[in-house]
């Protein structure tokens, strides 16, 4: 009876349009979209102008090297058109603007004593896409500077390794990478999206158990020999099926389309059977709790959306405030993407991920509960 | 003969409402049994409790001799029910419809597509199985929607208002059916408020009002036990008729004029000779069989259809 009713389930599925968009399509989309603009952030060409007024090779060979170490692409300018760039920086229609000033040549070679001020004019609000410009100026700054002290000691009368010894810093910077694999956006995304999508099959289930019961089906089939638990457990293996056919299918599409290395494939497995026994388990309870669709809609927006956001599903955990970092959690997402990080970036099995299958198995477990300890309640209202 | 269905006081409130006010009948085995009423009398409560989707919060129901409270599971091997609403999947095919229904009714895998052909057939939609029933007219969802309570071959069909807004071929067809079904000895029970489909199909019937039975029986016996004969004049210029000698005062009905009576011949020889001595033309004067509309109104002070 069970199987009947996820196989009639099923074949209502397939003949609604919707269905491969929303489950499948959507997804998709966003993993594309989203891996092609977050993967291309530093690598985007932000084009930044600049007056030179000193037009001396050495202001030249500056602007070279601040272009090839910023990745910015550097515009030039005419003195003249320089109040144009400051009223366009003013309106918010300008990113910056880089001004040589006139004699940088010659105070790079030391001559006068005195210390040329490249100015960087900036729009207040737009401090993430200059900030990197404004880095690289400053390491050039200090670059120049290590270069005027060294010839400060060679005139000084100190030998090369001397001049080494005291310029060498008070310590270095041994970078080590201790994962399996970097990190990189897809690790983030195609994972962080599969999560999120599951938990929008909840809005499949809404739209069955609530539309059979306004339409009288659920009743109905009181009147028949099933069993009003075959009825809701028939349901739940619908959708947990079509939760695993999706997960699947979105792993294998970050895989195949990206190179995403999926790891442990028994892991992977487990945990993606209990994500989706987590997710379909929480949308059997709303099922069974919303009054309205309306109502169940709203629940699941907070919980899919808010979930995503919490538990780190569109950027990592680490850039949130500490309570944030807290509070995601509690969250299954959170969980959930812990574990596909886990084993596709740290090379973790199942047993490595022990804790994540356990919060989704708990999940899962009280969701399934809750629905059963409400069913009888659904039930009775859709009697009439 | 033991009764199909045996119902005693049921008693049934939603919060303050009473929607069954202890209601009783009884349903022979075989025929077709008519429970008519307006829309809230307590048919579609009283359904429900039959084919177990509610329970009664007091009285007692028997199907078949079996007590619905207690062995509900056996009970629902022997019913049908058709609801008033179309519960089928639009999407889907009659065929499909039927499919899932045959399952959820346990028909046997191996009787099931043979069954469905033979259902679909008996409501006259064997050309239409593989449709989606979203391309259905309403009459012929209708059909389908109580082909699928015929599935497993119940020996009780309850049907809650199953012509409510359909086409009169489909009507027809379900009209024959439910003939065909009493012909093999299938119990029917028919809710509705329109008369004249109890009259059509019905050997007994309960009017039901307000939760309670005002009347039942066969319908010819409520019909003389609590409907007053008349007689009908219609003029042919449609004027005002005189009113016949020791007979009360005409009633103005459709085109003509009534007078109620217990002595209609009288009344309507009464009547030809005050026509005639007032060289009046006759359209049309006859003896009238009560109907059960006046029946109800003269229970109740109101009328059958609710506006």
């Amino acid at each position: 009876m069970v199987w009947k009713i996820a196989k009639n389930e099923w074949k209502l599925l397939l003949k609604e349009k919707g269905t491969f968009f929303w489950l499948l399509g959507m997804p998709i989309l966003f993993i594309v979209l989203f891996g092609s603009v977050l993967g291309s952030v530093g690598k985007t060409d932000v084009t930044v102008p600049y007056v030179d007024n000193d037009r001396s090779e050495a202001s030249k060979a500056f602007l070279a090297t601040v272009e090839e170490k910023s990745g910015y692409v550097l515009e030039e300018k005419q003195p003249a058109d320089m109040e144009e760039q400051l009223d366009k920086i003013r309106d918010g229609k300008g990113t910056g603007l880089l001004v040589v000033p006139q004699g940088f040549g010659q105070s790079l070679n030391g001559a006068g004593g005195a210390t040329s001020a490249v100015e960087l004019y900036r729009e207040a609000t737009n401090e993430s896409v200059v900030a990197p410009l404004r880095a690289v100026l400053e390491n050039l700054a200090n670059g120049y500077r290590e270069t005027k002290i060294a010839s400060a000691l060679a005139a000084a009368g100190l030998s090369d390794k001397e001049r080494e010894n005291a310029l060498s810093a008070a310590f270095s910077i041994d970078d080590r990478l201790e994962n399996g694999t970097g990190y990189n956006v897809i690790t983030q995304i195609v994972p962080g999206y599969t999560v999120m999508f599951v938990f929008f099959v909840i809005i499949s289930m809404l739209k069955r158990f609530l539309g059979d019961k306004e339409s009288g089906m659920t009743a109905r089939l009181r009147s028949t020999r099933m069993s009003p638990l075959s009825y809701l457990l028939g349901m739940w293996l619908a959708f947990l099926v079509v939760a695993l056919v999706q997960c699947c299918a979105l792993l294998a599409f970050g895989h195949f389309a990206y190179g995403l290395q999926l790891g442990d494939p028994l892991a992977v497995a487990a945990l993606v059977v209990l994500l989706c026994a987590c997710g379909t388990g929480i949308g059997l309870a709303v099922c069974m709790i919303a009054k309205s669709e309306n109502q169940g809609m709203a629940f699941t927006q907070l919980l899919t959306m808010g979930g995503a956001v919490l538990g780190g599903l569109w950027f990592p955990i680490d850039l949130m405030p500490e309570a944030v970092q807290t509070i995601s959690r509690f969250t299954p997402q959170y969980w959930a993407q812990k574990g596909f990080q886990d084993i596709m970036l740290r090379g973790a099995h199942a047993s490595g991920i022990g804790y994540s299958l356990l919060v989704l198995a708990l999940v899962a477990s009280a969701g399934l509960i809750i629905a059963l300890l409400r069913y009888r309640r659904f039930i009775r209202t859709a009697l009439g | 003969m033991k009764a199909a269905i045996a119902v005693n006081e049921l008693f049934k409130q939603y919060g303050s409402k009473t929607a069954l006010d202890g209601i009783t009948f009884d349903v022979s085995a075989g025929g077709c049994f008519g429970l008519l009423g307006p829309n809230g009398a307590g048919k579609s409560t009283t359904m429900k409790i039959l084919s177990g989707l509610l329970e009664p919060d007091r009285g007692s129901v028997a199907i078949f001799g079996k007590a619905a409270g207690k062995e509900r599971d056996s009970i629902k091997e022997l019913i049908g029910y058709v609801p008033q609403s179309i519960t089928l999947y639009e999407k889907l095919s009659a065929r499909d419809n039927l499919r899932f229904f045959g399952d959820m009714y346990k028909v046997p895998k191996r009787e099931l597509t043979s069954r469905i052909g033979e259902v679909l057939e008996q409501v006259g939609l064997a050309d239409r199985a593989k449709d989606a029933v979203s391309t259905f007219s309403g009459g012929m969802k209708r059909r389908v929607n109580i082909a699928a309570a015929l599935l497993h071959r119940p020996k009780l069909i309850i049907m809650d208002e199953p012509t409510v807004g359909i086409d009169p071929q489909s009507r027809n067809h379900i009209f024959e059916m439910i003939r065909s079904l009493k012909q093999g000895g299938v119990t029917v029970l028919y809710s509705t408020h329109y008369m004249e489909e109890v009259e059509a199909l019905c050997e007994d019937l309960a009017i039901v009002d307000h939760g309670r039975v005002i009347a039942s029986g066969s319908l010819d016996d409520v019909l003389e036990k609590h409907g007053t004969q008349a007689v009908y004049l219609e003029l042919q210029d449609g004027s005002r008729p005189p009113i016949p000698n020791g007979f009360g005062a005409p009633v103005p009905k459709g085109r003509g004029w009534t007078v109620e009576t217990s002595s209609p011949l009288d009344a309507l020889a009464s009547w030809a000779q005050a026509c005639r001595s007032a060289s009046l033309g006759v359209k049309q004067l006859e003896i009238v069989r009560p109907s059960l509309e006046a029946v109800f109104l003269s229970l109740t002070g109101t009328t059958l259809r609710d506006n």
